[in-house]
């Protein structure tokens, strides 16, 4: 209470900012109580505005000294009387105000706040309209960009303010370099303040919504820019900041490229479990700022956007097939702790929302974190129990008093149902199909029974179709209370479409599909597909016509009459009148249509005639009626019917004259058999997710559908959600602009990899790596890593690194990612089981660990080796690493522990045979030659006559560190013969063959022949040239 | 990623009083949303769910005294009941700047009321900001600003 009474205080304090004169206009308007009073009172406060910008405006020249006449107070008060003057007319008067334009723009050059301020709020409004956005877009850009860099913080805020909310309504803003420039400045530089900071981070999204290529056009801004945005999320302790940048960081993750963000997994994790599991807690442990709760929870916005994010980066193990993005996390990816702590966030988050609670917004906040994290879960990889507890939970819920906690609990079933499949549909049915039953006749709220709806449509397999069309069926025809008419509709497509898809019996397709066009509904209800569908299934089901027929007939002859049955009938009967003579005359039949004729509208009439003229062909003794009924109808009003009468009868006519029924014969062919693939009704499924699970249609074949119709088996969903095509164009557009890149695009690597830009001295790295098996990786005064490579298997790499803090300071926010040349279109290796460093906080002088593992498929190229990627911060400054790692071909070359397995050592006299061999079958495909290939650290090697000497031990030293076999022998100093096998997982193991000539200018020739033809060579070679020159 | 459509303020009466629009769109959509969402709302009885589909968004809405506060959002990607709370949170916020906010309150102090907005919602509906004290402060601040920028006015 204290503080709202300090508030109030605070209020009537500064009333003296209260703009006496607007206040009065309101008052003014508001006692007006006529409409007329009212317009004429805006009116004329118009005029007199307008006459006092005019009177200003024309002194403006004149005398300098006293340019400003109007004052600022008074050009505030006015601009701001326009403002409410827009508000109250519900901006029918945009186009009266917009004289004072100019004179808004005045006020933001002012150097007074609350002037300035007027001018933003007055702007901000009407820049919503694009023709005002248009007009002074452009002249707006220079103030805005003045105010961004201004020193004074305020100004600063409300230039930011203005750009985070409508920036985006016209590109002036987002295309001009100083402005962008200025706003990253802000989020960049270390010193500007938290309150600043958080606003340029949402001006920057607008401005990146409205010009992606402000990231996308420059591969070395892109790259530090982004490590600058993504490195906003590193100190997870900061919620005001986070919550401000999780949207950009997530906008760029899923149009930019989520290789950028993966890193972010352990902090993104961490903030989600701080918030939900410890921050729930009731124990002392619960520190979390009672600022950033919200009734009595730890905040929604903060919880929800991260899993937003979160979702972006991941995918579901399901949804991985379908995915061209693996750049994506999978949680196979992930490593057991983060995974672990997730999983228990969804859990902590489901135990949470069964809670009760008194407090009702309590409840609500407590509710949307359970409803984003169950709709998070399935990207987990739950396991089966997992789902059925969020199941049980959600169901649970479907029992809530409160109403808008039942319609997002259907809501999530739906999702859960659709992403988890089998297992979470079972749960379901297993237990609560009556409880959904209830609430389908128990709700009066159209948006309530709409989900009931589509989630009884998910739910609905081939055992249970019959039971969930019997009750939708029941809830059209005797709820007492419908709220929508258009729920009708849709419950009638989704009925026809679950019939086609489920139904094992014919007769109750049939039966089934004639009762809902039966259901004579009002006028909304205006769907042809359903019989349209109808009419082609029995069409291309002989085995149906008949029954279809009978019923049709049954129909006609009672008392209610639907024109969709009529529609039917005329086109079904005509066609197969044949098949139910036994049942019906043909003259009945006749007289049937004749009297519903003129019972239905033109269209339906139209088709009567046609109709008759197939019983007439069919059956002569009609004849004189038919002609007869078309006499009539030459009568008709209606232009078609008149027309169409006259054709038949002329038809009718000239196969008297000339005696045959050919014309006819051509005219009226039986009806072919349908092709339309797919069912036109899954069109109009709207927004429902489609299940791709239930895709094995019990349909069998023949009975209900013949084979061009057996398509719905597969169900061609027409929404199935395509991943946006900006995610890669963005970045792929970038290339032609860059030399070189064009290159790495043809060779088809990720856009992430060939963007990289690697830290100078990664050199020095990437070739001991691909000597040794453990050593140093990278050092500099911050940082030191070491590495080690274990072989799990010849082909798959184990690699261990540590990170030692070099310096007298905390090393935070450390995290890595690997970045893979290819992730898909069956990459030549694939890192796996990535563990990242446990904790992002390295003490000084201390150390981290972490690995991974690689492994090597085909034949790789040493310069696609994976890259590490590091950041961290470190005594203030952001840091980030890029390095190479050394993997290549000759990191499989393993023959384990020598005394293990006694080394199968290779004689010359072998070598050679080998050699000539391969030469003989193989010839140039298989070989690799590269001359004076130069060596580092060799001192003026011509000066001695022994240098080739030492060249060769060199050499041979190098090779047998890779692992290659030397070919021990006295005969031949120079050169040196090696031999080595490499292995892959999928291609298989290969021989290599290797002679290394000494030169005497300290250069070395190579030649390197495999037992296969292709690259594997040269990769080799390019292995050993990494090695020698360093 | 947020996708508020757009924020309004309706009072019984079917008066908007504060509107805010985080996405483009031509006049003639604006006055159909206004025009059709108006009715619709005012017209749902209190016990039912704050949700609507509507063309092809959604809608939440929250009756506050004698305000409708109507959210639209893009269907899939915010969280409902999110909006809610967000809604919530602003009327709170409103609540203790103004002490016990009214609709007169909103009225007359429009252009506070934006700026409270502003501070809050930025971007097509990204929080900006989510403590209520912060909020607060930033709009003190400034109407501390405007008190100076008046004192150097007299003393000028």
């Amino acid at each position: 209470m204290d503080t709202r009474k300090a508030f109030k205080a605070a209020v009537v304090s500064s009333n003296g900012t209260v703009i006496k004169g607007l206040q009065i206009f309101i008052a003014d308007l508001r006692a007006s109580p006529h409409s007329a009073d009212h317009e004429k009172r805006i009116k004329s406060e118009i005029v007199k505005i307008k006459q006092q910008f005019e009177a200003s405006n024309s002194t403006h020249g004149g005398d300098k000294l006293h340019q400003d006449r109007l004052g600022g107070y008074q050009r505030k008060k006015y601009v701001a009387k326009l403002a409410y003057i827009y508000l109250t007319s519900n901006t029918t008067k945009l186009a009266d105000i917009l004289f004072g334009l100019d004179q808004t723009l005045i006020l933001l050059k002012s150097n007074v706040y609350s002037e300035k301020f007027i001018g933003y709020m007055l702007l901000e409004l009407l820049m919503e309209h694009k023709s005002v956005a248009a007009e002074i877009g452009e002249r707006l850009v220079p103030y805005v960009t003045k105010d961004v860099s201004s020193s004074n913080d305020n100004f600063t805020a409300l230039a930011l303010n203005f750009l985070g909310v409508v920036g985006g309504m016209c590109t002036k803003f987002a295309f001009n370099e100083d402005l962008v420039d200025e706003v990253f400045q802000i989020v960049r530089s270390p010193t500007s303040s938290q309150y600043l900071k958080k606003k340029s981070v949402l001006a920057f999204l607008v401005l990146l919504k409205a010009n992606l290529s402000i990231l996308t056009d420059n591969i070395k801004r892109k790259q530090i820019w982004i490590q600058r945005i993504v490195s906003l999320l590193d100190d997870t302790d900061n919620y005001r900041l986070t919550l401000a940048s999780l949207p950009l960081v997530e906008y760029i993750a899923r149009n930019i490229g989520p290789s950028y963000c993966v890193r972010l997994l352990p902090q993104l994790t961490d903030i989600l479990y701080d918030c939900i599991v410890l921050g729930t807690s009731t124990g002392k442990s619960n520190h979390f700022p009672t600022e950033y709760k919200f009734a009595n929870m730890p905040n929604p916005w903060l919880i929800t956007k991260t899993v937003s994010l979160l979702n972006a980066i991941m995918v579901s193990p399901k949804e991985e097939y379908e995915s061209q993005n693996s750049q994506l996390l999978q949680s196979a990816n992930i490593d057991p702790e983060n995974l672990g702590k997730l999983r228990m966030c969804v859990a902590k988050a489901v135990e949470l929302g069964t809670r009760r609670i008194n407090d009702p917004m309590e409840k609500i906040v407590q509710n949307t974190v359970l409803f984003s994290l169950i709709n998070f879960a399935p990207k987990l990889d739950p396991s089966e129990v997992a789902i059925t507890n969020s199941v049980d939970a959600l169901c649970e819920l479907l029992r809530s008093n409160e109403i808008n906690i039942r319609y997002l609990t259907l809501d999530s079933l739906i999702k859960l149902c659709s992403s988890c499949g089998k297992i979470a549909l079972d749960a379901v049915r297993y237990k609560n199909m009556n409880l959904i039953f209830h609430l389908l006749n128990s709700e009066r709220d159209s948006s309530i029974a709409r989900k009931v709806i589509d989630l009884l449509y998910i739910l609905s397999d081939k055992d249970n179709v019959k039971t969930v069309v019997d009750q939708l069926l029941s809830y059209i025809v005797n709820a007492k209370y419908i709220p929508d008419p258009q729920i009708r509709s849709n419950i009638s497509v989704k009925i026809a479409i679950l019939t086609e898809k489920y139904a094992t019996d014919s007769t109750w397709y049939v039966q089934i599909s004639l009762k809902i066009l039966s259901m004579n509904f009002s006028t909304s209800f205006n769907d042809d597909e359903v019989w349209h569908r109808l009419c082609q299934i029995v069409v291309n089901n002989p085995s149906l016509r008949k029954i279809t027929c009978v019923q049709l007939v049954e129909y006609l002859q009672g008392k209610q009459l639907s024109e969709f049955i009529v529609k039917t009938a005329a086109f079904l009967l005509g066609e197969y009148v044949e098949l139910i003579r036994d049942i019906i005359t043909a003259t009945d039949m006749f007289n049937l249509f004749s009297e519903k004729y003129f019972m239905v509208g033109n269209l339906t009439r139209a088709m009567i005639l046609t109709t008759m003229m197939k019983l007439h062909n069919s059956a002569p003794e009609v004849g004189s009626k038919v002609i007869k009924f078309y006499q009539l109808e030459l009568n008709s009003l209606d232009i078609e019917l008149q027309t169409r009468s006259f054709e038949y009868l002329k038809v009718i006519q000239l196969s008297k004259i000339s005696g045959n029924n050919n014309l006819i014969e051509l005219l009226f062919q039986p009806m072919p058999p349908f092709n339309t693939k797919s069912n036109p009704l899954l069109n109009r499924l709207g927004s429902l997710p489609l299940d791709t699970t239930t895709n094995s249609s019990p349909l069998k074949e023949g009975t209900v559908a013949p084979p061009p119709y057996t398509s719905t088996a597969s169900l061609p969903l027409v929404n199935v959600p395509k991943p946006p095509i900006s995610r890669h164009s963005g970045s792929m557009m970038s290339f032609p602009s860059t030399t070189g890149n064009s290159n790495t695009l043809l060779r088809g690597l990720d856009s992430s990899y060939a963007d990289q830009q690697l830290s100078p001295n990664w050199r020095e790295g990437f070739s001991r790596m691909l000597q040794h098996k453990q050593g140093i990786f990278y050092n500099s005064s911050l940082m030191k890593i070491v590495y080690r490579i274990i072989h799990v298997e010849p082909h798959h790499l184990k690699i261990v690194l540590t990170c030692i803090n070099n310096t007298e300071w905390e090393i935070n926010g450390l995290s890595t990612s690997v970045i893979s040349a290819r992730t898909h279109d069956n990459p030549e290796y694939v890192v796996q089981n990535i563990e990242f460093p446990s904790n992002p906080t390295i003490q000084p002088h201390k150390r981290q660990g972490q690995q991974m593992e690689v492994i090597i498929r085909r034949s790789m190229d040493v310069q696609e080796s994976p890259i590490l990627n590091i950041n961290f911060r470190c005594g203030g400054s952001v840091n980030n690493l890029s390095l190479k790692l050394g993997i290549g071909m000759t990191s499989t070359i393993f023959h384990g522990d020598s005394d293990a397995h006694p080394q199968q050592q290779v004689t010359l006299p072998q070598f050679i045979t080998r050699w000539k061999a391969l030469g003989n079958t193989l010839g140039k495909d298989s070989e690799c030659v590269v001359e004076s290939m130069p060596m580092r650290g060799l001192r003026a090697p011509d000066t001695d006559p022994d240098s080739t000497d030492i060249l060769v031990g060199q050499i041979s030293q190098i090779l047998k560190r890779m692992g290659f076999d030397i070919v021990e022998q006295d005969t031949v100093k120079n050169p040196v013969f090696a031999a080595g096998i490499v292995h892959t997982k999928s291609e298989g193991n290969f021989g290599s063959l290797l002679k290394v000539q000494c030169r005497v200018d300290g250069k070395i020739n190579v030649t390197c022949k495999t037992t296969v033809p292709g690259p594997l060579s040269s990769y080799i070679v390019e292995c050993i040239k990494t090695t020698v020159a360093g | 990623m947020s996708h508020i459509k757009y924020l309004l303020l309706v009072s019984r009466q079917g008066k908007v009083r504060l509107m805010k629009w985080y996405q483009p769109l031509t006049e003639k959509a604006k006055t159909k949303i206004i025009n059709d969402l108006t009715p619709l709302i005012l017209g749902r009885k209190p016990k039912m769910c704050n949700i609507l589909d509507y063309s092809d968004h959604k809608v939440i809405y929250r009756r506050y005294a004698s305000l409708y506060f109507i959210i639209g959002i893009t269907p899939n990607v915010d969280n409902e009941l999110l909006c809610l709370d967000l809604v919530h949170r602003y009327v709170e916020t409103m609540d203790v700047y103004f002490g016990n906010v009214c609709e007169l309150d909103i009225i007359f102090n429009f252009a506070k009321a934006y700026d409270i907005l502003n501070e809050m919602v930025m971007c097509d509906g990204s929080l900006a900001e989510s403590s209520k004290k912060e909020v607060l402060y930033a709009v003190q601040t400034m109407d501390g600003m405007d008190d100076n920028d008046k004192l150097e006015k007299v003393l000028s």
